[in-house]
């Protein structure tokens, strides 16, 4: 470590970011209880199967993630690039079976326009997840370019760790999106 | 942090920071230094103040004479006052843009952005933010969101006019009046950015409390400004993004057709196809955000005057401790109480009772706050400087405010008081008086802190004392319109046989408001002026224990040159029985002050303790310390 280069209020800045963007969905979980609750139905949808394989990959994607975090312990770098590399092609995969599992859904006729709210609901927080998955891209790719340029290795290990905690929070934050749907249908 | 820049060649030998040049455009525009970024969010904040003063006198004018013609109304507003009268659409657009920019631009943005952004680093002994580039780039966001409401004013049917609340379907349905089309739109494109730059703001004040403060600072020696600056950052990070929520599902009803909000609108002859929305959940998520926000606009100004009130009473503030915990009681509370603005709403009267409870308890850390000012300044050796008097006027709005709250918090009689004059007044005295009184405090107070020159005393009283008796004669008549029934938001007094007779108090009101723009002139010319040609500064001209008034007058990057001082005590060690001076700074070590040390001041230190006594044997009390 340098001395003059401290990453921990950095860290937390991005702790409190994750605090933010989870009060922003539990806005939209909690519209959409009331909204449930008051008309004593919820969007009644067997949700595409594509969210599933979508979980699927995105566990994954969290799984590659550590192992390039372990990989940047042992300073294996080139090790760490691959699975970086890896974690942005599953993050692509990601949000190619949002679309698919949006496609489906329009093809049953559960439009984003219509008169259930609560349908119009699963396309607005899987969007606007989606636009979480974008920026979290970015920070995998700051992470690659620092692995690159070969800056100090304090700041590599500063980007990797803004991206894993980031990373991690958009995965287990769908996961929490994809069960609420399942369980309030 | 890797480079901190210095633009003082006096600062040569300083540590373990490097030099980068200095352009015009990185030191005032594109600036990363907290103390520029301050003055930035400052000097646009008073902007937007005069802007939004501007606005209230422009609808005073049609409520106190509706039937009279301006001329120089169409030479200024074109075809928004026709024939020299205020059009109605155009009427509500000015309350909406006046409470919008008034609540989010002053006295959020204006009001944290500038005194969280000079304090906290200078308060706490930090080099700067935690992120100077999210800093820079918060002031940026909120100069855009300014020009974008501002814009507003330029486009063929006018800015939001549905109320700051902007309840749907008015904000939702671009048809139903001019407001609700293109400058609702600008609205909720400026409300975003606001969110973002106060969320940039809010985390980055949070982040550099808890990680970045100098040596001895714990939590319990830090002012009361920033336990309140802190405080009122959590509140924002934990409410804005609800509004965002709230925000992002009106974009869709708005531009795409869902119908989250709205059901069963019949417009004319046409029916709108939206089915099954609620115009009633935008409400709770927007107050879910409103309520806090009212919180994230008064407690910055709690945080100044307990300062200012302490520093200029020569005594310590009475219930440091009581201070803090109420503060974050009223944090805390502050999230379980946003029903009741919705009282009237259809809302289930068990449920009504119990926001009624959350709310009145409110009252509890708030009188514990109130009681606490007076008790400070109860046989202090008060000096009345301008800051002074702002910070006790503080006081005053906060009471007979606050008073009103506890009537408007009862669900009961809520049903007769919702939407009235009385709701008008009571907010413009409790927080919207109260908090610009606090944010005049810290203007006279810090300005020598920002600008290294002085403002002019008897200028600042003659603006005190003319602002302090114009708001009340503007907003105390006005709880009497509402007791009598008078909804708010009404274009003219005529159309209604009962509120006619009100007519005269509402010119009364306007030439009291009239009074209180112009005494704002004797402050920007202050201000500016003094920016200039002000009296020089001293290091420390209130002779203040805090941490800022230890760096240097002139401005350098990173605060102090060489250490951050270390700090030992709390900083409201003020008339200290046994020290000659009646201030000790928050740098001064026990073992400099030995004739004036307590026995709780060494917090359990044994060895200390031993020391002191040792020393009190060694040097017996003659005379009598009083």
């Amino acid at each position: 470590m340098q001395d003059t280069f401290d990453p921990k209020p950095r860290k937390f800045i991005v702790w409190l970011f994750v605090v933010s963007s989870t009060i922003m969905f539990g806005g939209f979980t909690s519209y959409y209880l009331v909204f449930a609750a008051s008309k004593g139905k919820g969007h009644g949808l067997v949700l595409p199967d594509a969210f599933i394989y979508s979980s699927l990959v995105i566990v994954a994607s969290s799984i590659t993630l550590v192992l390039a975090s372990r990989a940047l312990k042992k300073l294996n770098f080139s090790l760490q690039r691959n699975m970086l590399w890896i974690t942005v092609i599953l993050a692509v995969a990601f949000g190619v079976m949002q679309f698919n599992a949006w496609g489906s859904m329009v093809r049953t006729g559960a439009t984003l326009v219509g008169n259930n709210a609560a349908i119009s609901f699963i396309y607005v927080v899987s969007g606007m997840h989606l636009l979480h998955i974008i920026a979290g891209v970015g920070l995998i790719i700051s992470a690659l370019a620092g692995s690159y340029k070969s800056l100090p290795v304090a700041k590599v290990q500063y980007r990797m760790e803004i991206a894993s905690i980031f990373w991690h929070f958009i995965d287990i934050l769908w996961i929490y999106l994809y069960v609420f749907l399942l369980l309030n249908r | 942090m890797s480079t901190i820049a210095l633009h003082d060649e006096h600062n040569h030998d300083h540590a373990d920071h490097g030099h980068h040049k200095e352009t015009l455009i990185s030191k005032y525009i594109f600036s990363m230094d907290h103390k520029m970024i301050a003055k930035q969010f400052l000097i646009t904040g008073i902007i937007m103040a005069v802007i939004a003063m501007g606005l209230s006198i422009l609808f005073r004018i049609q409520l106190a004479w509706p039937d009279q013609n301006f001329p120089f109304l169409e030479t200024f507003l074109g075809k928004w006052a026709e024939g020299g009268r205020i059009k109605p659409d155009f009427y509500l657009a000015l309350v909406t843009i006046h409470g919008t920019i008034m609540v989010f631009f002053v006295l959020t943005a204006g009001l944290s952005g500038t005194f969280s952004n000079l304090l906290i680093p200078l308060q706490v002994g930090a080099r700067d933010m935690a992120s100077p580039f999210l800093n820079m780039l918060s002031y940026w966001f909120f100069f855009m969101a300014c020009v974008i409401m501002m814009s507003s004013f330029f486009i063929q049917t006018g800015p939001a006019s549905g109320g700051w609340t902007v309840y749907p379907p008015l904000s939702v349905v671009a048809k139903a009046m001019p407001g609700s089309g293109l400058g609702m739109t600008l609205w909720l494109i400026s409300m975003v950015l606001f969110v973002a730059s106060s969320l940039m703001g809010g985390i980055n004040y949070v982040s550099t409390i808890l990680n970045m403060r100098t040596k001895g600072m714990d939590l319990w020696k830090m002012p009361l400004t920033i336990w309140a600056f802190f405080l009122t950052a959590i509140l924002g990070i934990l409410s804005f993004p609800v509004l965002v929520a709230g925000v992002v599902l009106m974009v869709f009803d708005r531009s795409f057709g869902t119908s989250f909000y709205l059901s069963d609108i019949v417009m004319g002859t046409d029916i709108l196809p939206n089915e099954g929305g609620s115009p009633i959940l935008w409400q709770h998520l927007f107050w879910f955000l409103g309520h806090p926000e009212v919180y994230i606009v008064i407690m910055p100004a709690l945080g100044i005057s307990s300062e200012v009130i302490s520093v200029n009473a020569r005594k310590p503030i009475f219930g440091y401790h009581a201070m803090v915990y109420s503060l974050i009681g009223i944090t805390v509370l502050s999230f379980i109480v946003w029903g009741h603005h919705m009282f009237v709403t259809g809302m289930n009267p068990l449920l009504g009772g119990v926001f009624m409870i959350t709310t009145l308890i409110i009252a509890v850390p708030s009188a514990v706050k109130t009681f606490n000012y007076l008790a400070t300044l109860w046989r202090g050796n008060i000096r009345f400087t301008p800051a002074m008097l702002f910070a006790i006027g503080l006081v005053s709005f906060f009471i007979s405010g606050g008073l009103t709250g506890i009537f408007l918090g009862n669900a009961s009689l809520d049903i007769n008081l919702h939407d009235t004059y009385f709701v008008v007044a009571h907010f413009h005295l409790v927080m919207g008086s109260a908090a610009i009184f606090g944010m005049l405090a810290g203007v006279y107070h810090w300005f020598p802190r920002m600008f290294g020159r002085m403002m002019n005393a008897k200028l600042g009283y003659l603006h005190f004392w003319l602002t302090f008796i114009a708001a009340y004669l503007v907003f105390f008549p006005l709880h009497f319109l509402g007791l009598d029934g008078v909804p708010r938001r009404y274009y003219a007094f005529t159309e209604f046989e009962f509120m006619k007779k009100w007519l005269t108090v509402n010119v009364f009101v306007t030439w009291a408001a009239i009074m209180a723009a112009l005494a704002q002139v004797a402050f920007l010319f202050n201000f500016f002026y003094s920016i200039f040609k002000g009296k020089v500064a001293p290091q420390n001209p209130w002779e203040s224990n805090t941490l800022e008034w230890t760096a240097p007058v002139e401005h350098l990057h990173g605060n102090w040159p060489g250490e951050i001082p270390t700090v030992y005590r709390w900083p409201y060690d003020y008339s200290k029985p046994g020290h000659d001076a009646d201030f000790i700074p928050q740098t001064v070590p026990f073992s400099q002050t030995m004739s004036s040390n307590l026995p709780h001041d060494f917090e359990g230190n044994e060895e200390a303790e031993k020391i002191q006594q040792e020393w009190e044997l060694a040097n017996p009390v003659t005379e009598n310390k009083g």
